[in-house]
Order: C-alpha cells, then structure tokens, then sequence
C-alpha cells in the first residue's frame, strides 16, 4: 500500500482521475509528465572562529546578491516591563552607528542597489538587504558596521518612539492586527511568545539606553548567522564575511536563556474584539499546533493542505467558491522555535458571521475525523512540494529561509529534506496529526468587528464569550 | 478556424553573456497571438503570464468594477473544464495560480514544475475559446469581489484612497477616472450577458500575449503552443477606449472623513508625461528619487529633517505598477501618513520645500546615480523569479512594443541627466497639475481626540 502510494504520487493525473469523486476530469487534458527532481539550494556552512555561523548559497544568474542577519533573542526575550521592545531595536538599529549617520547609511546602501530591512518577531531579529553583485563588498560593510556598531543616538531613538506610538494607533485601526494581538494572548498566555507588538507604555519608557544594553546583549557573533544567496563565488564571499565580520567580538557574560515551550492549550473560547464601524467580522481560530522539528510536522502541512492551506482545499471551496462568504479565507501553520501554531482566518461579511464559523467548524472536524481521499492527499502533496521550490526562486526568500532555519536549531540542509518527508509521508500520519491537531474544540475563537453583530451571531454555538480589552 | 499550417516569426534570442541578459524568443501565431519564451533551466519549474488588452480603462459607465469581476469568472470553469477543474490541476501539479485587473491589461498567471507543462498550457488554451457563462457562478463571484472590496476598501483604514479615490479627483474622462474596483450598485447590476459580452469583445488570441519563462528547449514550447493555441480563431480588433484628458488648470483639493482610521494621512497626485514621450524617464526616475526607501528626499525631508510623517510612499504608477508600466494618463503620486498633531499645512508646507529644490537647485550627479543603482538593482529583482519576468517580458509588449525592452529599461534609466530632471520637475511637479485628497479621522474617533505630544 505504502509504495503504491508513493507510486500514484508520481503517476500522470489521468490515473489519480480513477480514484476521486469530483468531476471527471477533461477527456482530452493531457497528463502531467514524469516529475523532475526539484534540486534544494546547495548550502556550504562554516563557523568563523568567534563563533558566528556563515551559510553560502552561491547562485549564477542575474547580478545580485541577498544578505540576511539573524541574531537570536525577539520578542520572547523582552524584558517584563519592556514588552515588544525588539521592534524599537529594530526601528533603530539602522539609524546609525558609531562612523556613520543614518542618512550615510541607506545613502550608501542604495549606491549599492539595496535598502536595509530589519524585522522582529518571537524569537530573533533579522536585518537584509539585497545588493548589486559589483557592489558586494558596500553592501557587507554597512551590514557589519551596523551589527557592530549600531549606537542608538538620542535624537534618533526619541524621534523613532514617537513615530512607533503614532504608528501603533495607526496598525490598530486594522482588524487583522487586533486580530493577531488577542490570539497572542489567548495562544500563549503569560508565556513570552504572547508578545506580537510593543505597547504605548512600553514604547514610553524605553530610552535609548535600554536599547544599547539590550542589544549589546543580544547582537553577539555566537548567537547570530550570516546568509548570503547569489552570484559570487563561495570562497571569495566567505573571505569578505571573514574580513567584516571576524573582529566583532563576542560580550562577556552568557548568551540569553532558551524560551521554555508552552504547553497549555488555549480555551475553546470565543473572545471579541470590538472595533465599531466593521462592515466584516474578522475570524480567527487559533490553536497550538507541531513545531518544525516535530515528527509530525509534515503530516500536519498535508493536512492543513487539504483543509485550508491551497485554494482548492476544502475550506475555500466551501466558504469560497460554494456559499461567497468570504474573499481570501485560509489555513496556515507557521513555527517558531519553541512552538507551532495553527491559524485559521477569514474576513467575513457581518452577516453571515454566524454561518462562517459554522463551515470552519465543520470542515476542521471533518478533516479531524475521517480520511482524505487519495487524490486530496496526492494533490496536497505534489502542492506543497510544488511550492517550496517555487518560494525559493528568489534569492531573498532562500536567504531568509534559511536564517529561519538556523533560528530554529535545524540545520542547513533542513531546506530540501522537507520536500522529501513532505513526499513520504503515509497516510496514517495525516490522519494522526488531523486528529490531534484539527478538531474545533481545541481552537480559540477570535472575532473582530462590531460588539453586538458577533454577540449575536456566536451566541448559539453556546460557548463562553467574552469582550477582550 | 483551422490552422493546418503555422508559420513563426522567430526573432533570434539575445544569448549574451551580458550582465542582466536573458535568453528569449518572440513568435506570433497567424491568428494574432504573441508568444514570448525565456529559456532558465536554473529550477524545473515553468511560469505562463498571459495577459488580454482590457482593464478597468474598458468599462462603460454604470458597470465599474466589471473587468475585475469578469477576471473573476475566468476561474469559473469552462464547458470542457468546469467550475473547479483549474485549481485542482494546477495545484495537484505542484504549482498556484492568480490573476491581476490594472488599467490597460488583465493578467492570468501560473508557476508550476515542469511535469505540468502540457495541462497548464492546455487550461490557459481552453479558457482562451470559452467560458462557462453560467449565472450561478456569477452570483457566486458577485458575492466574493464585494467581500474582497469589503476586506480590501470598506474595511481597512484609508479604504486605498490613494489608488482609487485620488486619480477620481485627478482625472476627469470616465475611463481614467472611475473605481475600478467599482461600485456595488454596478456590480449588482452585471448580468451574465455582460460576461459573455466582454469575452468576446476582448478575449481573443489577437488581442492577448502568452508569455513562458521555463525549463524547457524553445522547440519543445513552440509545438505545444501551436497545438494548443494554435486553433483558436481570431476575432475583429477590440475598440479602444479613449483616455484622452484635457489637460488640468488648477490645483485640486478635497478632504475625506474616516470612521476607522485613528491617524490622518494626505494624498498627492500629478499627472505624469505619456509613457512614450522624451520626459517619462526623467519622470519614473523624479519619482523614485523622491519616495525610494529611507535615502529618498521626501523620507528625509518629511520624516528625518521636518519630522512631520510617519511614512511616504509613492512614486510614478504607484501602486499598481513600476514606474515604466503605464499606458494611458497616470500619476506620481505620495501617500504620506502624519502624526495627530500635524496639520495638512504643515505636511504641505516641507512636501512643497522639498518638489521646490528639486526645481531651483539641479540634482547632483551622484544623486541620480546612487537612485539609478537602486532602480537597476529593483528591476533585476522584478527579472529574477520566472513568473516575475514572464510579467516583465510580456508588460513589455503592452508598453513599450517590444518584449525586449525589459533589458533596455536600465540602460535607458541610466541615461537620464540632471537637467533632465529639472526640466521635468519645473514643467510637471506644478501646483497646477495635482490633485491632494486630506483624510482625517471621523470625529469621535480616539485618534481624533489625542493630544498633541501625547506618546512621547
């Protein structure tokens, strides 16, 4: 059975036909030729002897290269009282250093065709930017002095926490911040990934100083990657990292504490957030789901798949494509390094609010309950095998892909090993991760809209219901 | 209409190892259509863009929003591939799909590894002959691109203004001028006559370009194209629409209130050169200097120096395009949000300093170097995923007549002179030529109420 599986998967389509109950396909629709092995970039890994890891992809082509520096330590490692403060850090990392104004900083890195991008999320921060291949060695020398050097300057650091407060009033007028705010809540609790933004009073009482302590923390050679993707050539590049990068030393004192994992499942809850004038109530259901280094993690993306992950999956086609409820309704797992989550989300119009997550409800115990068909299961996975290497066809994504990777204790060549196990995965384990993760009872239900359009609405599913701050 | 024979026009394929050069080849088909193929065996994967001259510009008064909700009905199934045959192949073949409406053009594209060349080149064909007209699906896709206006307008702070809103200000003929992504009451209003007779105005292969970007020999890609395009039949050339605009004698202003918005936010457009006049590159390249990341003049001025904005963004053709992706009027516009205690005076008063040393004071050389570097390092990008370039090369035809002008753009951006950009900025970036839009937040709301300073 297995390796008929396996077999149908490379199989021509007309042959997976057979098997399915939706309408046959075309007569004359050719068949899907024999499959070419999607090759995962080649990654050649080294440490620089103060201990910062350097990950080279070296891809001919188009004259460009893309950097990404991750350094561990985001949002989960905000002090207490200083929640969301890697967003400041990363407001602010650029804005200038201890030879350089901000204005010379994104002047010389657009001579070299780029800008600098600096994110923060749960568990790192990232900066990146992708150069001209001729103007290599301006684009690595930014990047060093930045990581090196970054000095927080008073001016820009009070300039910087104006603009975030204004500009934290600013995201919350979107339904799917609010959103994201309150499911980090009910996810996770007191646990530290609860944090997805600062706060007013967090951004009020962070000084510069705070960020220079923070960062000269955190911004140490053993506890960050270098990623470069594109058109050079690896010994040549691993010689600039060297020149750049092997002075930066690393602090005395220990590198921050690893994140504990949580463990608690939310409530199976409905928690509204009110934001008066809403024409939609924008749906969200949350629940903890497999890390990536999780056994079952692939099995769970091959459920997700079928569920909510493609836009023939069965919750898009029936919230979708059947009844019209929502525009661009979707399934997604996303990980970090000590938790997964699985997210459910659709912007619905108010009136049908009610029908909507009865749908999403159905469909999730559906897909917790009984087995996919072979053709679900074949597409699912020709589907997210497909994809991953078309995500990869940008030099930018590759590179942050794999800082993403190392954040998260896997090593380089995790990047093509997922496709296989993607491929590989039996039947018996979609169903088992289906099961443990997908029914609706282990969800929480977050509703953004108005206050008595999703009262209303959610009252029959008789659950608790309660207004979030 | 059978084609028993074919005959290619092949243009020879540029193979210079040059730097940003990649193979092509150019055919058209005796019933019209155009087919562009870039050779890339770097992954197994293939990308199809294929495109129909018909956008937002074709709607008639009274069925705004139309070409989009018909681009909509392109995923709905034909008589030989019904509803939800698509996306099941396409995705069952490893590969995802999506569809674009702008202005002048509407485009269907598809990224997928190479074993499903032939099906996906074959669902491209068969919705190229018909469509299924059925008034379900209609009513079924009426219901979504008004949830999708919902989610995307009617929801969201600033409901896009910049993008729909602004050029309605700015411009004055119903082609350029309408909500393209449209009213309800016109989209209520489309019945599946319309569909039917919008597909057989427009969607022809005369009127279309298909452009492959791939992992596979030119020859391999002309047989197939032949067998599946090849019999479709040509259709009468579709009317154009007439963008023609008198030109504009005053400054236009107008303020907006917004029941979800917390922060105010200032709009300004100028209406831009013709894409194929002397002045459209020293415009693509003013636009750029003025709004391009953080090294920008107006993030500096604005945010930096004045500290007046949150955020600028902008630039020619933004956002629905780059800046040498026009065809009929556009603008360069600036979307600059501010802080509660700033007025619009003030915003003003540092955006006008700022479009005023562009005009007294010539721009340096190394200035527009340093945004030419910029510019050329972003086209790249635009040139380095298949599906990316397929758009490229085919937007190309639409804009420029040639697909090889994609490799022309950084060369030509390259030569654009300080003078230039002078010249431009003086005669363009005139009071008289622009339209703003200030929203603010509805009164009552907590961001109309907050106190100057107040965050620090």
């Amino acid at each position: 059975m297995n390796s008929l599986k396996v077999f149908a998967l490379f199989l021509s389509l007309a042959s997976v036909t057979a098997a399915q109950k939706e309408v046959p396909l075309p007569k004359d629709l050719p068949p899907y030729a024999a499959e070419q092995p999607l090759r995962a970039p080649a990654v050649q890994s080294s440490k620089l002897d103060n201990g910062l890891t350097v990950w080279l992809v070296s891809q001919r082509g188009l004259p460009k290269v893309a950097f990404a520096v991750a350094v561990r330590g985001g949002f989960a490692a905000d002090p207490a009282d200083r929640p969301g403060i890697t967003e400041l850090l990363s407001k602010t990392i650029d804005q200038g250093t201890k030879s350089r104004t901000a204005k010379q900083i994104s002047q010389e890195l657009q001579a070299a065709g780029g800008d600098l991008s600096a994110e923060s999320s749960k568990d790192f921060m990232q900066v990146s930017t992708a150069v001209l291949s001729s103007k290599v060695d301006a684009g690595l020398t930014i990047l060093s002095d930045i990581l090196q050097n970054a000095s927080f300057p008073d001016a820009e650091v009070a300039l910087a926490k104006r603009n975030l407060a204004d500009s934290l009033r600013e995201r919350e007028s979107q339904p799917s911040f609010l959103a994201a705010r309150v499911m980090g809540k009910v996810l996770f609790g007191e646990h530290p990934y609860h944090v997805t933004a600062p706060t007013q009073e967090s951004i009020a009482a962070s000084t510069a100083a705070d960020l220079r302590n923070t960062y000269a923390l955190r911004a140490r050679p053993d506890q960050a990657v270098l990623v470069a993707v594109g058109d050079f050539d690896n010994d040549t590049m691993l010689g600039l990292a060297k020149t750049q990068f092997g002075g930066w030393r690393p602090p005395g004192g220990a590198a921050l504490p690893p994140t504990p994992r949580p463990t608690v499942p939310p409530q199976h809850a409905v928690f509204v957030v009110v934001r008066p004038g809403s024409v939609q109530t924008t749906l969200q259901l949350g629940t903890l789901g497999p890390m990536r280094s999780d056994p079952d993690f692939e099995a769970a993306e091959v459920a997700n798949a079928i569920y909510g992950g493609t836009f023939s999956s069965r919750l898009v086609s029936n919230i979708r494509e059947d009844k019209g409820y929502t525009y661009s309704p979707g399934a997604s797992l996303r990980t970090y390094r000590q938790a997964g989550v699985l997210i459910t989300r659709a912007d619905v119009r108010n009136e049908v609010t009610a029908p909507s997550l009865n749908e999403i409800t159905y469909e999730l115990n559906r897909l917790a309950t009984t087995t996919p068909s072979d053709e679900e299961l074949t597409k699912a996975k020709r589907f997210l095998v497909g994809t991953e290497a078309i995500s990869l066809q940008a030099r930018s994504a590759v590179a942050a892909e794999l800082a993403k990777i190392w954040v998260d204790g896997l090593p380089p060549d995790e990047i093509g090993i997922y496709s296989q196990r993607i491929a590989a995965t039996p039947t018996a384990e979609v169903d088992a991760a289906a099961r443990k993760y997908f029914p609706a009872w282990r969800s929480a239900i977050v509703a953004v809209g108005e206050e008595k359009v999703v009262r209303d609405a959610l009252a029959p599913f008789g659950l608790p219901i309660q207004t979030m701050p | 209409m059978r084609q028993l024979f074919v005959l290619l026009l092949l243009i020879p394929g540029v193979l210079s190892a040059q730097a940003g050069r990649i193979a092509f080849e150019q055919f058209t088909l005796p019933n019209g259509l155009r087919v562009i193929y870039s050779e890339d065996h770097s992954t197994p994967v293939v990308s199809v863009d294929v495109w129909y001259e018909a956008g937002s510009r074709n709607e008639r008064p009274g069925r705004s929003g139309f070409a989009h909700l018909f681009e909509h009905m392109m995923f709905e199934g034909t008589p030989n591939a019904p509803k939800g045959v698509l996306d099941r192949v396409i995705e069952g073949g490893g590969g995802s799909n999506n569809g674009d409406t702008r202005y002048d053009f509407t485009e269907y594209i598809e990224t997928a590894p190479i074993s499903a060349l032939d099906p996906v080149l074959w669902i491209e064909a068969d919705r190229m002959k018909t469509l299924d007209f059925s008034p379900k699906n209609l009513e079924n896709q009426r219901k979504v691109v008004e949830e999708e206006v919902r989610v995307n307008v009617l929801n969201q702070p600033y409901g896009l203004f910049f993008a729909i809103d602004l050029p309605g200000k700015a411009f004055d003929t119903y082609p350029n001028a309408h909500n393209f992504y449209g009213d309800f009451k016109d989209l209520d209003a489309a019945k599946i006559e319309d569909v039917q007779k919008f597909y057989e105005q427009y969607y022809s292969p005369n009127n279309a370009v298909l452009a492959v970007v791939g992992d596979v020999s030119p020859d391999a890609i002309f047989a197939r194209v032949e067998k599946y395009f090849g019999t479709i039949p040509a259709q009468p050339t579709p009317p154009r629409p007439n963008v023609g605009e008198s030109p504009q004698k005053a400054e236009r202003r107008s303020s907006q209130t917004d029941k979800l918005a917390k922060v105010p936010a200032l709009a300004i457009g100028y209406r831009m050169p013709p894409r194929h006049s002397s002045e459209a590159l020293a415009a693509a390249v003013t636009g750029e200097l003025l709004h391009n990341g953080q090294a920008s003049r107006l993030y500096q001025a604005l945010v930096k120096e004045k500290q007046v904005a949150l955020s600028v963004d902008g630039g020619v053709n933004w956002p629905l395009g780059a800046p040498f992706e026009y065809n009929g009027p556009t603008l360069m516009t600036s979307f600059i949000v501010y802080p509660p205690n700033i007025t619009q005076d003030h915003v003003l008063a540092a955006y006008d300093a700022t479009i005023k040393e562009l005009i007294d004071k010539t721009a340096s050389q190394q200035d527009l170097d340093r945004i030419v570097a910029k510019m050329r390092s972003d086209w790249y990008d635009q040139l380095e995923v298949p599906i990316s370039r397929a758009s490229a090369l085919s937007h190309a035809v639409l804009f420029d007549g040639a697909f090889d002008a994609v490799y022309q753009i950084p060369e030509d951006l390259a030569k654009v002179s300080p003078a230039q950009i002078r010249a431009f900025a003086a005669k363009y970036l005139v009071n008289t030529n622009r339209t703003l839009i200030n929203r603010v937040p509805a009164p009552g709301e907590k961001g109309a109420e907050k106190k100057p300073g107040a965050g620090l």
